[in-house]
């Protein structure tokens, strides 16, 4: 079934860069919680809690992938975003933590662009652009570019 | 074969998968060999660098191979047709495998190489970014020390993936291995 998810993962991948925005606002909207308990420590907005609903899924559903994937979170998204996204990453305690947009190096080269892409909330407190080598579901070298809702030291605490 | 913590076991070129509660019925005297020679399949934090060490390795026939996952998620995959069309660069009657993903830290998968040659193998999400590896078992021959490119235009070969380029910059030559029999991936030491 893995296999088969990655494989459907894969050719959204191939299908290129037609992919639909989802509806994060909608999806906010959705919350089964109440929202004071999506109150965030840091901030005095309502983020999102784990999980955002909508069309967003799992990603340790889809592909080979843990649940909580240290440095990063547990990742939610909606496939038919792939492979930019937004990723939505929470934190151990189920908040949003950060929005992930996963860019294949091949399409920095082809000066592909990629606009509108949604945010999980705002604001946002600062952002990182890492490389990544690969893995399942976005399985070629790309760049995270990761807007995190937290700060850097909070961000530091998802090593584990 | 599928993905998992469990340990796998696959003989390539010769008899195929020993099931770990069969062992015990033929008594460990008879079924006792030497320790795997391991190759781990590591990551750095961020997963932007990404390898197999050590990347290059002799064995003599008939020894088994353990690829043991450390951090990221990794595969280890034979260069075979078999393998999503990927080229042949593993010896003429030798069983390819694939691990499937090893997620977890700590997972293995066991590979026994008993046909002699050349067997390159890449780890599936992280072909693209070079994380390859090169076993030579006892002599070096077969497909596997051959050119990259030895099978374009030859009948049977279409839809035959290349090896990208990324791989094949890293790939240790035959030649190091049969010197060094372990080849470690630059930066790092044993």
């Amino acid at each position: 079934m893995k296999r088969l998810a990655l494989a459907t993962l894969t050719t959204a991948l191939g299908v290129g860069m037609v992919f639909t925005v989802p509806d994060t606002a909608a999806a906010q909207r959705e919350s089964p919680l109440p929202a004071a308990s999506r109150m965030h420590p840091d901030s005095s907005t309502a983020p999102l809690q784990e999980p955002p609903g909508g069309k967003y899924k799992k990603v340790s559903t889809l592909v080979p992938l843990p649940d909580f994937i240290p440095g990063l979170g547990t990742l939610y998204v909606d496939p038919a975003t792939l492979p930019a996204g937004p990723f939505l990453a929470y934190d151990h305690q189920g908040h949003l933590v950060s929005s992930i947009y996963m860019i294949p190096l091949k399409d920095m080269n082809a000066q592909k662009a990629f606009t509108d892409l949604k945010i999980g909330r705002a604001p946002a407190d600062h952002v990182d652009i890492v490389y990544n080598a690969g893995h399942p579901g976005v399985a070629e070298p790309h760049y995270h570019i990761v807007v995190w809702y937290v700060s850097a030291q909070r961000a530091a605490q998802l090593a584990k | 074969m599928t993905s998992g913590s469990r340990r796998e076991f696959l003989k390539a070129g010769g008899l195929v998968l020993t099931g770990l509660g069969i062992a015990p019925l033929f008594g460990t005297r008879l079924i006792a060999s030497p320790e795997p020679k391991l190759i781990e399949m590591r990551s750095d934090a961020l997963g932007s660098r990404v390898w197999f060490d050590p990347i290059g390795l002799y064995v003599p026939p008939g020894t088994t191979v353990r690829w043991i996952a450390r951090e990221n998620v990794h595969t280890t995959t034979a260069y075979h047709p078999n393998n999503d069309h990927h080229s042949l660069r593993i010896p003429d009657g030798a069983v390819p495998w694939d691990s499937g993903f090893l997620v977890k830290p700590g997972a293995t998968f066991d590979v026994t190489l008993t046909v002699p040659g050349v067997y390159d193998y890449y780890c599936v999400p992280h072909e693209a970014a070079g994380m390859v590896g090169r076993i030579v078992v006892g002599t070096a021959i077969g497909a596997g020390a051959r050119p990259f490119d030895y099978w374009v235009g030859k009948p049977g070969t279409d839809g035959w993936r290349r090896v990208p380029d990324a791989a094949r910059a890293v790939f240790p030559s035959v030649e190091r291995i049969l010197a060094e029999r372990a080849v470690h991936p630059i930066g790092v030491k044993k």
